[in-house]
C-alpha cells in the first residue's frame, strides 16, 4: 500500500513567537473593549440614579439647594417648578417634560445602552476565542507538536488525513489540491476505463436479449461476488482491442452514454464478464429498440439498485436480474 | 571610531525622547490647567461685576440635574456667594468679598503660569540643546573627511 506521508513540524507554520504576539494584541483589543464596556456600564448607573432623582423631586413643590454659579461659585437657592424638567434630545433640541415622560425618555436612553453593552460583550467573546486559541497555538509549538499527513488510498475517496490539530487553512488546501490533482488524473482514467465498459456492457446486454437466460444469471451472480478495482482495470486493458470494434455498432446508443460519467462501480463486476462472454466478441451488433437515456448512478453495495426498467442490459446483481424481470 | 559615535548619537537621542519629552509634555499639561483655573476665575469675576452693576438681586437659572435634564431654580438672593478657596472648602462672601478674593487668586494663578513657563522654556532648551551636540557629532566626520 503506497502511503505518501508529511511530517512538518507546526512550528514552522506557527512560530511560537508570531503566535505570542498575536495573542498580546488581541489581549490588547480585549482591554480597550473592556474599557469601553466599563464606560458604558458607567452611564448606565449614572441613568439608574437620575431617573430615580426625577422621580423624587416632584414630591416637593421646592427643594432648598445650592445653585451653582460658573465653576467655583454656589449661591444659595431653591428649586422650583419641580415637574418641569428640560432634556436635551441632541443636536441643540431640548424638550420640556414632566416627571413621567422624563423617566420614559431616561428608562428608553438605558435600553440603548443596554444593547451597546451587549454587543460589546459580544466582541468581547470572539476576541477572547481568538486570544485563547493564539494561546494554545503558541503553546503548542513551543512545545514542538508536529502534524503529520498521509495521504488515505482508498478507491472512494481520494481526501487525506491530517492528524495534528490545528492546520493552517491555506497550507491545507494547497496540499489537498496537489494530491487530488494527482488523484483526479488516476480517476479521470478510471472513468475512461469505465465508460469503455459501458460500451462494451451495453452490446453484450443486447447480445444478451438474444441468448439464454442462464447465462446471464451466471454473470450477474458472479458480478455479485467482484468488486475490485485493480482485477477490473486489468480486464479492462484485455478487453480494449475489443471495445475498438464494437465502438461503431454502439454508437448508437451513444446518446446514452454521455451519462455514464457518474461513478460506476458495477462497470468493474462487467468486466469479469469478459472472459465468460468470449465467445460473444465476435457476433455482429445486433439492432436495439431500446436505448438506455436515464443516468446511472450507482454504489459498490448496491449494484444495479437504481437501474431504470429501460436498460436493456443486465447489470443487476442482485439475485434476480432485472433483465430476466424485463423479459417476463 | 564610527561606531563609538554612532553609539554616543544614540544614547543622546534616546535621552532626548525618553526623559526630555515627556517632561515637556507633562509640564505643557500642568500649565494647561492653571491656565483653565485662571479662566474659570475671570468668568467668574466678570459675573459678579454684571451683577453689582446691573444691582440684580434675585436669579432664575436652569440646574443640570445630570445627563442634561435641567430644572428651573430661582436664587431669591443673589448678596451671598459661596466660593470655593481650594481643599474642598467654600467660604461665603458677599460681592465685594468675593472680588477681593476672586483678585488674590488670580494673582497666584497668574504666578504658578510664570513658574511653569519657565520650566517648559528651560525643558526646550535642553532638547535644544542635546539636538545641537548630536549635529556637531555627526557633521564633524562629514565635513573633516
Amino acid at each position: 500500500m503506497e502511503k505518501k506521508g508529511t511530517v512538518t513540524q507546526l512550528s514552522s507554520i506557527f512560530p511560537a513567537e508570531e503566535a505570542q504576539k498575536a495573542s498580546k494584541r488581541v489581549e490588547e483589543a480585549i482591554t480597550e473593549r473592556q474599557q469601553q464596556l466599563n464606560q458604558i456600564k458607567g452611564f448606565i448607573d449614572d441613568n439608574i440614579s437620575l431617573i430615580n432623582l426625577v422621580q423624587k423631586l416632584p414630591d416637593e413643590t421646592h427643594h432648598n439647594i445650592m445653585v451653582p454659579f460658573g465653576k467655583a461659585a454656589f449661591f444659595p437657592g431653591r428649586l422650583i417648578h419641580t415637574n418641569e424638567f428640560m432634556v436635551l434630545l441632541g443636536e441643540g433640541y431640548y424638550a420640556e417634560r414632566t416627571s413621567k415622560q422624563t423617566t420614559e425618555i431616561l428608562k428608553r436612553r438605558g435600553k440603548a445602552l443596554e444593547t451597546q453593552v451587549e454587543s460589546l460583550k459580544a466582541i468581547m467573546q470572539d476576541l477572547k476565542a481568538e486570544a485563547s486559541f493564539f494561546d494554545a497555538t503558541a503553546y503548542e509549538s513551543a512545545e514542538g507538536l508536529v502534524e503529520i499527513r498521509e495521504d488515505y488510498v482508498d478507491e472512494d475517496s481520494s481526501g487525506t488525513l491530517p492528524t495534528a490539530g490545528y492546520e493552517n487553512p491555506d497550507s491545507t488546501s494547497l496540499e489537498v489540491d496537489n494530491r487530488k490533482g494527482a488523484d483526479e488524473d488516476e480517476e479521470y482514467e478510471r472513468l475512461k476505463l469505465r465508460m469503455d465498459e459501458l460500451e462494451r456492457e451495453e452490446e453484450e446486454a443486447e447480445r444478451a436479449n438474444e441468448s439464454e437466460s442462464s447465462d446471464e444469471d451466471e454473470q450477474t451472480q458472479n458480478e455479485a461476488n467482484s468488486t475490485i478495482s485493480q482485477n477490473s482495470m486489468n480486464q479492462e486493458v484485455r478487453s480494449s482491442p475489443v471495445e475498438a470494434s464494437d465502438v461503431p455498432g454502439v454508437s448508437k446508443d451513444g446518446s446514452s452514454h454521455g451519462d455514464h460519467i457518474a461513478l460506476n462501480n458495477s462497470t468493474m463486476d462487467k468486466a469479469l464478464e469478459l472472459p465468460q462472454d468470449a465467445k460473444k466478441v465476435q457476433t455482429p451488433l445486433s439492432s436495439s429498440n431500446t436505448a438506455f437515456t436515464g443516468s446511472i448512478v450507482e454504489h459498490a453495495h448496491n449494484i444495479g439498485m437504481q437501474l431504470p426498467e429501460q436498460r436493456s442490459g443486465a447489470r443487476s446483481s442482485k439475485p434476480v436480474s432485472r433483465f430476466k424481470m424485463q423479459r417476463k | 571610531m564610527d561606531s563609538a559615535q554612532q553609539e554616543k548619537v544614540r544614547k543622546f537621542e534616546e535621552f532626548v525622547d525618553r526623559r526630555l519629552k515627556p517632561d515637556l509634555v507633562h509640564a505643557i499639561g500642568e500649565r494647561d490647567k492653571v491656565f483653565e483655573q485662571q479662566k474659570i476665575f475671570s468668568d467668574l469675576r466678570r459675573n459678579i461685576e454684571n451683577l453689582e452693576k446691573n444691582s440684580v438681586t434675585s436669579l432664575r437659572t436652569r440646574v443640570n440635574l445630570g445627563s442634561e435634564v435641567y430644572m428651573q431654580a430661582d436664587v431669591p438672593d443673589t448678596r451671598h456667594i459661596f466660593v470655593d478657596v481650594g481643599l474642598g472648602f467654600h467660604v461665603e462672601f458677599t460681592w465685594s468679598e468675593a472680588l477681593n478674593f476672586i483678585a488674590a487668586r488670580e494673582e497666584k494663578l497668574a504666578r504658578q503660569i510664570e513658574e511653569y513657563t519657565r520650566l517648559i522654556a528651560s525643558i526646550k532648551a535642553q532638547i535644544k540643546m542635546v539636538c545641537e551636540g548630536i549635529r556637531e557629532l555627526l557633521q564633524l566626520p562629514v565635513t573633516e573627511v
